[in-house]
């Protein structure tokens, strides 16, 4: 995967420094592991020799079959915006695989002792709890037009994902033409899962209101789109704060 | 009514990971956190794990104050600058500090765009813990920062070489 993830536990008085410490080394591995079996940066990780051919799906570790199941949901509820099976050099779960390796992370931080907790993979984003009891967590969404600044305060309610490049048609590849593409200069997407939110994300700035459509009627899932002309699209229930 | 959240902070890069405690009764002041202007007072030490870690005070009310230290075991640690290597704009190459098996920080080496404005900008969002951190100082009352990493491929590739220099891979 080759990116940064930072996480950020919690409490309002005494913190048992090794009882977070366990939980941080649980979530350190699963992030490890991940990085491990999916990186398509290690040309030894599972993922690459899947990608070259030289295995197939049963030779890899179980988690390939079951994150390729998950991209295979996001692909259907996305319309085809989220593709890992068009991209090129073989199929390339990574736009889900950084959110779903961050909320395992998180999911291995639930424990009595901890109240809040945030994993931030990179700007992709899952949490529990809040910063003191009964408050929720709040996080900026970065102004896509000056990244110093943020564009939005999100009441964060399980997971929030950005995607874009803040660039005309770049980084990104439409499924549909198998070209980098990019409708929208930010998109981000809220829910309960950061790997379904991180497909979404992708989906969403790849499809642009196309997408939002879609996200717009899967339950639990908020989307704001911000275009390169600078309109603002947003699902009926986005957790805007304030 | 009071609200001083004790913070727990780890960072985890590829296989590798930085840890900073943050607590209320800070008393280590060592140095300054490059790049970000942070605005809660927070010091960092080192976990006998071979983890970065430290300690601080989330401010009470806003704004917070304006201090922010670091400190890393001097003898564990080493760096390691991965491949120069074409990206969209230009040339560039990542560097990686590890104390142990932990990498403490992730800097660019070195950027020739040719002279781009972008550069500056790419610069920015490679380092997404430099950029967090700053954001999260500027603005009261968030806990994180969500926005597209431009986690591009040349600097993907150039961090994995020097993950890989420092045997962290």
């Amino acid at each position: 995967m080759g990116t940064v993830v930072t996480i950020d536990l919690y409490n309002q008085t005494e913190f048992s420094t090794a009882a977070a410490s366990s939980h941080l080394a649980r979530a350190r591995t699963i992030l490890q592991h991940a990085d491990a079996v999916f990186s398509t940066w290690k040309p030894d990780s599972p993922i690459s020799r899947l990608r070259r051919g030289e295995i197939t799906c049963e030779q890899t570790p179980p988690e390939v079959a079951e994150v390729l199941e998950h991209c295979m949901i996001a692909r259907g509820l996305s319309g085809g915006w989220f593709d890992p099976w068009a991209m090129p050099g073989g199929v390339d779960p990574t736009g889900y695989v950084k959110g779903w390796a961050a909320q395992k992370a998180l999911a291995a931080l639930v424990s009595t002792e901890i109240p809040g907790a945030l994993v931030n993979a990179a700007g992709d984003i899952a949490g529990f709890g809040g910063p003191a009891l009964g408050e929720p967590f709040r996080v900026g969404v970065i102004d896509p037009f000056s990244r110093g600044d943020l564009a939005c305060i999100v009441q964060l309610v399980g997971a929030i994902a950005t995607s874009g490049t803040y660039e005309r048609g770049n980084h990104l590849i439409d499924p549909h033409s198998g070209r980098p593409s990019v409708r929208v200069a930010s998109a981000s997407v809220t829910g309960p899962d950061l790997g379904l939110a991180d497909a979404l994300a992708t989906a969403a700035a790849i499809g642009g209101e196309e997408a939002l459509a879609l996200i717009e009627v899967i339950e639990g899932y908020e989307a704001l789109i911000i275009t390169f002309d600078r309109t603002w699209n947003w699902t009926s229930n986005f957790p805007f704060a304030d | 009514m009071k609200r001083a959240p004790i913070v727990i902070s780890a960072t985890v890069i590829g296989i590798a990971a930085v840890l900073s405690f943050h607590t209320k009764p800070a008393s280590l002041t060592l140095g300054s956190l490059p790049g970000a202007s942070a605005t809660r007072s927070s010091t960092t030490t080192t976990l006998p794990a071979g983890a970065h870690s430290g300690q601080s005070s989330n401010g009470t009310s806003p704004p917070p104050t304006s201090s922010s230290t670091t400190t890393t075991r001097p003898s564990a640690s080493r760096s390691a600058t991965g491949a120069a290597v074409n990206y969209h704009y230009g040339i560039l190459s990542v560097s990686v500090t590890a104390s142990g098996r932990k990498i403490t920080n992730v800097a660019i080496a070195s950027l020739n765009d040719g002279g781009n404005f972008r550069s500056q900008s790419i610069d920015q969002q490679s380092i997404p813990i430099l950029q967090q951190q700053a954001m999260q100082a500027q603005s009261a009352n968030i806990q994180g920062v969500s926005g597209a990493s431009y986690t591009s491929a040349g600097f993907q590739q150039s961090l994995q070489s020097a993950l890989n220099q420092l045997g962290l891979s």
